[in-house]
C-alpha cells in the first residue's frame, strides 16, 4: 500500500512542486533551486526504491499476454467516455522511469546556471517531468495520452525562450511535429476503443482489433509514435529543436522524450495491433534505412556539435526501431536496452556538450582545439559519452547493439538480413565521427587564447557526468539482471506477436 | 416544491431586462443600482439553475418544453451573460485606446438580456415559430449591440454587414420552416419527427433542410456563409465581440442541436456526410485564415470560426454523448474565450489590440501571461487543460457513429490550431517589445475574473467532476 502511494506520488510531486513554487518570488533563486532539486531527488529516490524492489523479488515469465504489474491502481475516471485512472509497473516501466528520473535530476542540475527566469524555467521542466512519468505508468489509452500531449504546452516556451540560435524556429519545428505525431495517435486510440470497447490496455490485448481496421490503423499509430522518436520522415524536428533547447530541454527530449515514441510503438501498437505488425513492419523497415544507413554520415559533414548529437540520436534510434521490426524476442529486448542505454548516453552527450558550450560559446569543432589539456574533466566525459555510443563492449551501447543485431539477423527475411548488415557496417561510420569530433575538439593546440582561461566542471556538473557514467557502466558490465527482467515484458508482447 | 419548477428562472429571466430598464428609468441618479440589480439576478438564476432537479421534461402550453439539455444550455447562456457583464463593464467606465467610452450600460445591459432571452427560447421552443422566435431574438439584439457605440464608423460598417447577411440568413430559415410545414402539415416538433421518419427521402424535406443548413450556417460561421464574421468581430466593441463569440455561437449551435437530435433525429446518419464536410471546411477555412492574423480580434473571430467547425463534429455523434460532448465544451469554451478576452482587454486599454501590444507582458505581468497561456493552450485542445478533455468528447462523439476520417481531419487541423495559437504566445512571452511598454492598469474585478476564469479552464478538464455531473444529468 505504501509502495503503491509512492508510485502514484511520482507524477504528483511534480505539479505539487510547481504549485509550492507559484507564491514565491522569482527573485529568490537560491530558493527555487533548491526545491526544485529536492522534488526531482524525492521522485529519483522513490524510483529507484521502487525499482530495486522489483529487481529482487520479480517472477520470471510463466506464459501469456499479461505484463506482471506491480503498484496497480485503478479507479473510474471520466464517465462519460468511461475512462479510468489505471496506472501500473512492470519491467519496462519502472526502468523507464529510473531513466526519466535521472534526467530530470541531472537536467535540473545542469541548468543550475541558467540566467533569468528561474520560476518559468524550472516550473515548466516539472510539467515535463510529470508528463513522461504519467505516460510511462498509465496503460489507460486517455491517461496515456494525456500525458503524452501535455509535453507540446512546455517545449515551445522553454526552447524559444530559452533557447540559443534560431529558437522560434527549431520550438516552433518541434513542437508542431511533435503534436502531428500526437493528432495521429489521438485518431487511432478514438478507433481503438470504438473498435475494441475499452480503454484499458490490459483489455484491449485480449481483444482481436478488426483486421481492416488494423491495416490502416497501424501504420497511423506507428507513424503517429515514431514522430517523436525521429524516424525518417519525420526526423526533421530533432537537428533544429535540439540545436536550439537549452540543454536541459536537449537532455530530455534526446534522453526521454524520443523513447516515449519508441515505448508507445512497442507497448501499444505492436501489443494491441499484432496483425497489422506483422503487414507493416517490413514496409517501414525501409524508413529505418535512412536513419541507420544515412545518420552516421550525416553526422560526419556537421560542424555543430549539436548536430552531430541530433543526427547520432537519429542513428541510434534507428537501431531501436531496426528492433521493433524484426520482431524477434532477442531483438526486442536489445531494443527495449537501448532505449534505456541511450537515454543515458545521450544525457551525458548533451550534458557535456550544454557545459562545453557554456564556456567556450561557440559549437563548431572546427574552432575548438586542445580543450582536454583545459578541461580535462568534461573531455573525459564526452569521450566516454562517445565510446558508449560507438558501442564500445563494457558501456551499455554494446549490449544493446548486440542484441539488436543478433535478434534482427534471426529474422528469416531476407531484406531483414541486408539491413542488419548495413547496420553493422554504420558503426563503424559512428566510430569515424565520434572519434573526429573528440580528436578534433579535444587535442591538437589550443586554437583561441580566450580558451586557456576558461574552467574545467563545477562540483553540481561532476555529480551530472558521474551519475550517468555509473548509469552506463551499470547497465554495461553487469546486463544479464537488467536483460532478464525486461523479458518480464517483453515476452507477453512476443506471445500477442505470435497469436 | 415550487422551488423545482423548472419555469420560474425562466419568467426571472423575462423579467430580467425589464428589471434593469426600470431601474433606469425610476432611479437613474443611482448609476450602480443597475449593475448590481444585473449581477443579482444574473447570478440567482445561474444557481437557481443549478440546483433544478435534472431527467424530468416539463413541458408548458404545448410549446415550452424544459429538458435537461435545456437546463445545461441555459446554464451556458447565463454564463455567458455573466461574463459579458463583467467584461463590458470596464468598457463603460473609462475609454480605450481608438474608441471612446462606450454609454448607456443599463440599455447595454437590457439588450444582451434579451439576446440571452432568446437563447433560452431557443433551446426550450416545441415548435417552429417559438424556436424562429427565439432564433431572432438571439441575433436581432446583437445587431444592436454591433453598432453601440454610434460615433464609430467601423462599428456601424461591421452592423451594418451583420444585418445584410442576417436578415438573408433569417430568410433562408424562414424558407426552409416553411418547406417543413408543408411536408409535415405541422408545426409542432413531435409531430414533425414522426413525419419525417415515416417519409425521409420526401425532396420537399431535403431542400429545407438544406435552407435550414444554410441559415443556420451563417450564425454559426459555417464555411462558406463564414466570410462577415471576421469584419464584425473586428468592428464591434470588444464585450460584443466576446459575446458574439460565446453566445452568438452557443444559440446556433443549440438551435443545430435542437433540430438534428429533434425533428430530424431520423435522418441524422443521413444528413452527417453534408454536416461532416461542412465541418471539416470549416475547420480549414478557420484555421487558415488564423494563421497570417496581427489584430486580435480578427484573429479570435478566425479562431472561433474553427472552435464552431470543433463543435459541428460532436452532432454527427449518438444524441446523449453528443449534447453531452457540446454543452460540456460550450462551457470550457466560455471559460478560455472569455479568459483570452478579459486579458486582450486588459492590455488593449491603452494599447492597440494587436500582436505586438503584447510584447514583454510575461516580464510586465506574470499572471496574465500565464493567463494566456493556459487559454490559448485551452482553445488549441492541450492537456491537462479544459479545451483538450472537450475536443476529446467532441471527437470521440463523432468516432462513435465510426466517422473516423472526419474526425482524423479535425485532429490534424488541430496542429494547424497550435501554430496561430504559439504565434500569440510568441508575441507574449518571447519577442522583446520596441519600446517600453506603457504600464497595465488592472481593477479588482478583472484580476478576480482573470483568476477565477483560469482556475477553471485548469480544473475542469482532468477534475472530472463537471464533467460528470454534465454526463449523469443527460444520461437519464
Amino acid at each position: 500500500m505504501l509502495q503503491q502511494i509512492l508510485f502514484n506520488l511520482i507524477w504528483i510531486i511534480p505539479f505539487l512542486t510547481v504549485l509550492v513554487c507559484v507564491p514565491i518570488a522569482n527573485s529568490k533563486v537560491a530558493l527555487l533551486k533548491k526545491i526544485h532539486l529536492c522534488s526531482a531527488g524525492i521522485v529519483l529516490m522513490i524510483t529507484l526504491f521502487l525499482a530495486t524492489n522489483m529487481i529482487l523479488d520479480y517472477a520470471p515469465y510463466a506464459g501469456g499476454n499479461a505484463f506482471a504489474m506491480s503498484y496497480l491502481t485503478d479507479f473510474p475516471w471520466l464517465a462519460a467516455i468511461s475512462a479510468h485512472y489505471l496506472v501500473g509497473a512492470d519491467a519496462l516501466t519502472i526502468l523507464m522511469l529510473v531513466l526519466a528520473a535521472v534526467i530530470i535530476f541531472t537536467g535540473v542540475l545542469a541548468s543550475w546556471r541558467i540566467a533569468s527566469g528561474h520560476k518559468v524555467f524550472f516550473g515548466l521542466l516539472q510539467i515535463l517531468a510529470a508528463s513522461v512519468y504519467g505516460v510511462f505508468m498509465s496503460f489507460d489509452l486517455v491517461l496515456f495520452f494525456v500525458f503524452y500531449e501535455m509535453e507540446a504546452l512546455c517545449m515551445y516556451l522553454m526552447i524559444a525562450g530559452y533557447g540559443t540560435g534560431d529558437k522560434d524556429l527549431g520550438g516552433k519545428k518541434l513542437t508542431l511535429t511533435l503534436a502531428l505525431g500526437s493528432a495521429m495517435v489521438m485518431a487511432v486510440f478514438l478507433g481503438m476503443y470504438v473498435e475494441g470497447g475499452s480503454w484499458s490496455v490490459f483489455e484491449l490485448a485480449n481483444v482481436k482489433l478488426p483486421e481492416n481496421f488494423q491495416m490502416w490503423a497501424f501504420p497511423v499509430l506507428f507513424m503517429g509514435f515514431a514522430v517523436s522518436s525521429s524516424l525518417f520522415p519525420f526526423h526533421f524536428w530533432s537537428p533544429a529543436g535540439h540545436s536550439a533547447a537549452p540543454t536541459a530541454v536537449s537532455m530530455f527530449a534526446a534522453g526521454v522524450m524520443m523513447k516515449m515514441g519508441a515505448y508507445g510503438c512497442l507497448r501499444i501498437a505492436m501489443y494491441l495491433m499484432p496483425e497489422g505488425a506483422h503487414f507493416w513492419l517490413p514496409y517501414i523497415l525501409f524508413f529505418v534505412i535512412f536513419n541507420v544507413c544515412f545518420g552516421p554520415f550525416i553526422a560526419m559533414r556537421h560542424k555543430d556539435l549539436k548536430f552531430i548529437t541530433a543526427y547520432s540520436s537519429i542513428s541510434h534510434l534507428g537501431l531501436i526501431f531496426l528492433g521493433l521490426c524484426a520482431m524477434t524476442p532477442v531483438a526486442l529486448r536489445g531494443a527495449s536496452l537501448q532505449m534505456l542505454s541511450h537515454g543515458f548516453l545521450t544525457g551525458l552527450f548533451f550534458a557535456t556538450i550544454g557545459m562545453i558550450y557554456g564556456r567556450t560559446h561557440t559549437r563548431d569543432i572546427t574552432q575548438m582545439g586542445g580543450l582536454m589539456k583545459i578541461m580535462p574533466f568534461l573531455g573525459v566525459g564526452f569521450v566516454i559519452a562517445g565510446f558508449a555510443g560507438l558501442g564500445l563492449p563494457g558501456f551499455s551501447g554494446f549490449v544493446a547493439e548486440a542484441s539488436i543485431f543478433i535478434g534482427s539477423f534471426q529474422n528469416e527475411g531476407t531484406l531483414f538480413r541486408i539491413v542488419t548488415i548495413l547496420a553493422i557496417l554504420s558503426v563503424t561510420a559512428t566510430a569515424v565521427y565520434i572519434l573526429q569530433t573528440a580528436n578534433r575538439m579535444l587535442h591538437g593546440p589550443v586554437t583561441n587564447p580566450h580558451f586557456k582561461e576558461l574552467t574545467d566542471a563545477t562540483f553540481e556538473e561532476k555529480i551530472v557526468i558521474v551519475i550517468f557514467v555509473i548509469c552506463l557502466l551499470a547497465i554495461g558490465l553487469c546486463p544479464a539482471p537488467f536483460a532478464d527482467f525486461l523479458d518480464t515484458s517483453i515476452a507477453p508482447i512476443v506471445s500477442n506477436l505470435t497469436r | 416544491m415550487i422551488l423545482q419548477n423548472a419555469i420560474l428562472p425562466d419568467i426571472l429571466l423575462v423579467l430580467f431586462p425589464f428589471i434593469v430598464l426600470a431601474l433606469r428609468i425610476f432611479a437613474s441618479k443611482h448609476e450602480k443600482l443597475q449593475w448590481y440589480a444585473a449581477n443579482i439576478v444574473l447570478f440567482t438564476v445561474f444557481i437557481w439553475q443549478n440546483c433544478l432537479m435534472l431527467g424530468n421534461t416539463q413541458i408548458y402550453l404545448s410549446n415550452w418544453k424544459i429538458d435537461t439539455f435545456g437546463i445545461f444550455m441555459r446554464e451556458v447562456f447565463v454564463l455567458g451573460s455573466i461574463c459579458a457583464l463583467w467584461f463590458a463593464k470596464d468598457y463603460f467606465d473609462h475609454a480605450s485606446t481608438g474608441k471612446a467610452r462606450l454609454k448607456e450600460f443599463p440599455e447595454f445591459i437590457a439588450t444582451m438580456g434579451f439576446a440571452t432571452l432568446g437563447g433560452v427560447i431557443v433551446v426550450s421552443a416545441n415548435d417552429l415559430i417559438t424556436l424562429f422566435i427565439g432564433l431572432e431574438l438571439a441575433t436581432i439584439p446583437m445587431y444592436a449591440l454591433t453598432a453601440w457605440n454610434k460615433k464609430d464608423s467601423e462599428g456601424s460598417e461591421a452592423a451594418v454587414k451583420f444585418i445584410l447577411m442576417g436578415s438573408a440568413a433569417t430568410a433562408f430559415e424562414l424558407f426552409g420552416f416553411s418547406y417543413l410545414y408543408g411536408f409535415a402539415g405541422s408545426l409542432n416538433m413531435p409531430q414533425i419527427a414522426t413525419e419525417v421518419a415515416k417519409n425521409a427521402s420526401s425532396p420537399l424535406l431535403w431542400i429545407s433542410v438544406l435552407f435550414l443548413i444554410s441559415g443556420v450556417g451563417f450564425k454559426l460561421t459555417l464555411f462558406p456563409f463564414h466570410t462577415w464574421a471576421p469584419d464584425v468581430y473586428d468592428g464591434a466593441p470588444t464585450p460584443v465581440t466576446a459575446l458574439l463569440s460565446v453566445t452568438s455561437k452557443a444559440v446556433a449551435i443549440a438551435f443545430v442541436a435542437v433540430l438534428v437530435f429533434g425533428p430530424f433525429a431520423a435522418v441524422q446518419q443521413t444528413v452527417a456526410p453534408f454536416l461532416a464536410l461542412l465541418a471539416g471546411l470549416t475547420l480549414l477555412a478557420g484555421n487558415l485564415g488564423a494563421l497570417k492574423q496581427s489584430k486580435l480580434r480578427r484573429f479570435m473571430a478566425y479562431s472561433s470560426i474553427s472552435q464552431a467547425g470543433y463543435i459541428l463534429v460532436a452532432v454527427l455523434g449518438p444524441e446523449t454523448n453528443a449534447k453531452f460532448a457540446i454543452v460540456y465544451y460550450l462551457f470550457l469554451y466560455t471559460f478560455a474565450n472569455y479568459l483570452a478576452f478579459f486579458i486582450f482587454g486588459i492590455v488593449g486599454q491603452n494599447r492597440k489590440e494587436d500582436f505586438v501590444s503584447l510584447r514583454g507582458l510575461s516580464k510586465q505581468n506574470l499572471t496574465l501571461a500565464i493567463g494566456l497561456v493556459v487559454a490559448l493552450m485551452s482553445l488549441a485542445g492541450i492537456p491537462p487543460l479544459a479545451g483538450f478533455f472537450g475536443k476529446f468528447h467532441l471527437f470521440f462523439a463523432a468516432a462513435e457513429t465510426k466517422h473516423y476520417a472526419l474526425v482524423t481531419f479535425a485532429v490534424l487541423n488541430n496542429v494547424l490550431a497550435l501554430y496561430y495559437y504559439i504565434q500569440v504566445l510568441k508575441a507574449a512571452w518571447i519577442d522583446k517589445p520596441e519600446v517600453e511598454p506603457c504600464a497595465l492598469q488592472i481593477t479588482c474585478r478583472q484580476k478576480a475574473a482573470v483568476i477565477i476564469l483560469m482556475i477553471g479552464v485548469i480544473a475542469c478538464g482532468f477534475v472530472p467532476m463537471l464533467a460528470n455531473n454534465l454526463f449523469a444529468g443527460l444520461k437519464f
